[in-house]
């Protein structure tokens, strides 16, 4: 069973769709959800919070329906949305405990988790001070601390470095890592930033236009990507991609003579050198490099197809 | 149980029932009420006319006391229904006082800083958390108004030197009734108005403004229509007819203008209702944008 399944989600603001029959499931330890500003991220956890309800198809966490087992679903579940949310006039450790407490935790185990959890993102230190006098690294960590605090099963965290400086990026994501490690939680991270993503997932959920673009796994897609090669080209392009597909190469064509290629196993740089050299074109720039999430992302954004028409593949 | 542990663990241990959690609301509530030195202040201010009132029962049931003061106080105080409709007024217009302030404390330091998300990604609902507060401005003004005035009855009595309480039995289920009605409205609409502002010193304006500025509004209206109607939107009024009725001293008080008492209750709901609609409207995990 996956962590989460979604079956011809659609989820409806007023009249605007904006998850459009989303139908996947979702079951790796660490699991990244990317997509341009409007895709319908932020939407589709908060239908996993069951804070909107699906006007068709269903979406199940654990097993539980999003919206009818809501509340059962809650307590397995740990939230850090995007945007300042916290109880500015508490302590640290007290708005964690009682939002530990919230969870089901009894009140003496509150106070024991809030502590830790606070020394765990490395607020201990602060932990009396008001939770509005803190920085706003601060106040991310303070909203990973509260949903870490009761032991979540699945822990969602929305733009988990939004705001915040190289240093303390690092260490949010160093933190996403070692949460991971440990092994008991489920991860749903929503980020803008690729880089994030592919340091702390293993799969990645690529949405636009509320619609799934792409679901893969990151890791075997590494695995089975082959490498890829970008040249810069002078001279018959047309003629040399069409010999460099004849050796057995996927040739995309970019304007200015760009080309973007992918080598199978038995050909080497210097096969393409002869080509070039048999079709009189002079190769300017040769950069080799394996797949990478950006490249699964554009991909995914077919960034390729809306081209212009004279860009072939 | 050592928390100088950075490394993060998982919880298994035990979880509490989900119906405790409006407990804990409540709990957290009271705790930011009682952690302002104004609401110490208010409080003791609201209950120092029940301490006066408990001096007014003492001196006309005890007639040594009263002879020793008989030349500074030649008149002493009747306890009856009118005594105690005195000691309701003035104890539920505290009562107002309190609430206008603890409202918005209760509500809008969860709205200031966007709470209102992770609140809600906890397994508690809107329902719940809205009774949780309900319960801390009830239960705190419950302490200022109802039972201070019922324990004024129970003395007095304790006092009377012939049996009295069976005679007045309306009193007693008057003043807990009619208080309750009261704080009960009070609570809801401190709630709701506090939630449609982040500033709590704006909601506690709108607090009064809600009970005052509609009263004159209502009185232009019945001015300018020739109609009693108008008074229905003056809570102050309202509020002071079904008192007398539930106290049993209609005739008593003069009053040129009467409403029935079952516009009167039409007109309370009303206010409930609005107060229901303004909450789910305001207290929302997220601001769901319509078109």
């Amino acid at each position: 069973m996956g962590i989460i399944e979604l079956k011809g989600l659609e989820v409806r603001l007023g009249n605007r769709i904006v998850l459009d029959g989303l139908t996947g499931e979702l079951r790796g330890r660490s699991i990244g959800l990317l997509g341009p500003n409007g895709a319908g991220k932020s939407t589709l956890i908060n239908t996993l919070l069951g804070f909107h309800p699906s006007s068709k198809g269903s979406a199940k966490v654990f097993g539980l329906d999003t919206y009818r087992d809501r509340a059962q679903i809650r307590g397995q579940i740990g939230y850090m949305p995007e945007n300042d949310s916290f109880i500015g006039n508490m302590s640290g450790v007290h708005f964690v405990r009682y939002m530990a407490e919230l969870a089901g935790l009894p009140s003496h185990r509150a106070l024991e988790r809030a502590h830790e959890a606070l020394f765990c993102v490395g607020l201990g230190e602060v932990r009396y001070r008001k939770v509005n006098s803190y920085s706003l690294g601060m106040k991310q960590l303070i909203k990973l601390a509260q949903a870490l605090a009761h032991g979540p099963k699945l822990l969602i965290l929305d733009e988990p470095t939004n705001g915040l400086d190289p240093i303390a990026r690092q260490r949010m994501i160093q933190l996403i890592k070692d949460i991971r490690q440990e092994g008991s939680v489920h991860l749903l991270i929503s980020s803008h930033l690729l880089r994030d993503i592919d340091e702390t997932c293993d799969e990645v959920l690529i949405l636009k236009r509320g619609r799934i673009a792409e679901l893969c796994n990151i890791e075997e897609e590494r695995r089975s990507n082959r490498s890829f090669m970008e040249l810069e080209t002078v001279g018959a392009t047309e003629k040399f991609s069409i010999s460099v597909r004849g050796l057995g190469c996927e040739c995309a064509s970019f304007p200015d003579g760009r080309m973007k290629l992918v080598i199978p196993d038995h050909i080497e740089a210097r096969d393409l050198y002869v080509v070039a050299a048999e079709q009189g074109v002079q190769i300017r720039r040769m950069n080799q490099r394996r797949d990478s999430l950006e490249d699964i992302f554009l991909r995914a954004m077919d960034m390729e197809s809306e081209r212009p028409p004279h860009v072939g593949v | 149980m050592s928390v100088y542990k950075h490394e993060y663990r998982a919880y298994s241990g035990p979880v509490t029932p989900a119906w405790t959690r409006i407990l804990v609301v409540a709990r957290y509530g009271f705790a930011e009420a009682w952690s302002s030195k104004i609401t110490v202040g208010l409080f003791i201010l609201c209950l120092i006319p029940p301490l006066i009132a408990l001096f007014g029962i003492y001196l006309a049931n005890n007639p040594l006391a009263r002879a020793l003061i008989a030349h500074a106080a030649p008149r002493t105080v009747g306890i009856d229904a009118n005594f105690f409709l005195g000691v309701l007024q003035v104890q539920s217009w505290f009562a107002l006082v309190l609430a206008s302030w603890i409202a918005p404390r209760l509500v809008n330091f969860d709205l200031a800083d966007n709470a209102l998300p992770i609140l809600f990604s906890h397994p508690i609902s809107r329902v719940g958390y809205i009774l949780g507060k309900y319960m801390v401005l009830f239960g705190m003004l419950s302490v200022v108004t109802w039972v201070p005035e019922l324990l004024l009855f129970a003395y007095q009595s304790y006092s009377a030197a012939q049996p009295w309480a069976n005679g007045h039995l309306q009193i007693a289920s008057g003043l807990f009734v009619g208080t309750a009605l009261w704080i009960a409205l009070v609570s809801i609409l401190g709630l709701a108005l506090s939630s449609l502002v982040k500033w709590r010193g704006v909601a506690t304006g709108i607090i009064f403004a809600a009970v005052f500025v509609p009263a004159g509004i209502g009185a232009i209206v019945s001015g300018v229509l020739r109609t009693k109607w108008g008074f229905l939107l003056n809570l102050p009024f309202i509020m002071s007819l079904l008192w007398q009725r539930l106290l049993g001293v209609e005739g008593a008080i003069v009053s040129q203008v009467s409403l029935p008492s079952g516009a009167i209750m039409t007109m309370l709901a009303l206010i409930c209702l609005l107060c229901a609609a303004i909450l789910n409207a305001r207290i929302r995990a997220r601001e769901v944008v319509r078109g």
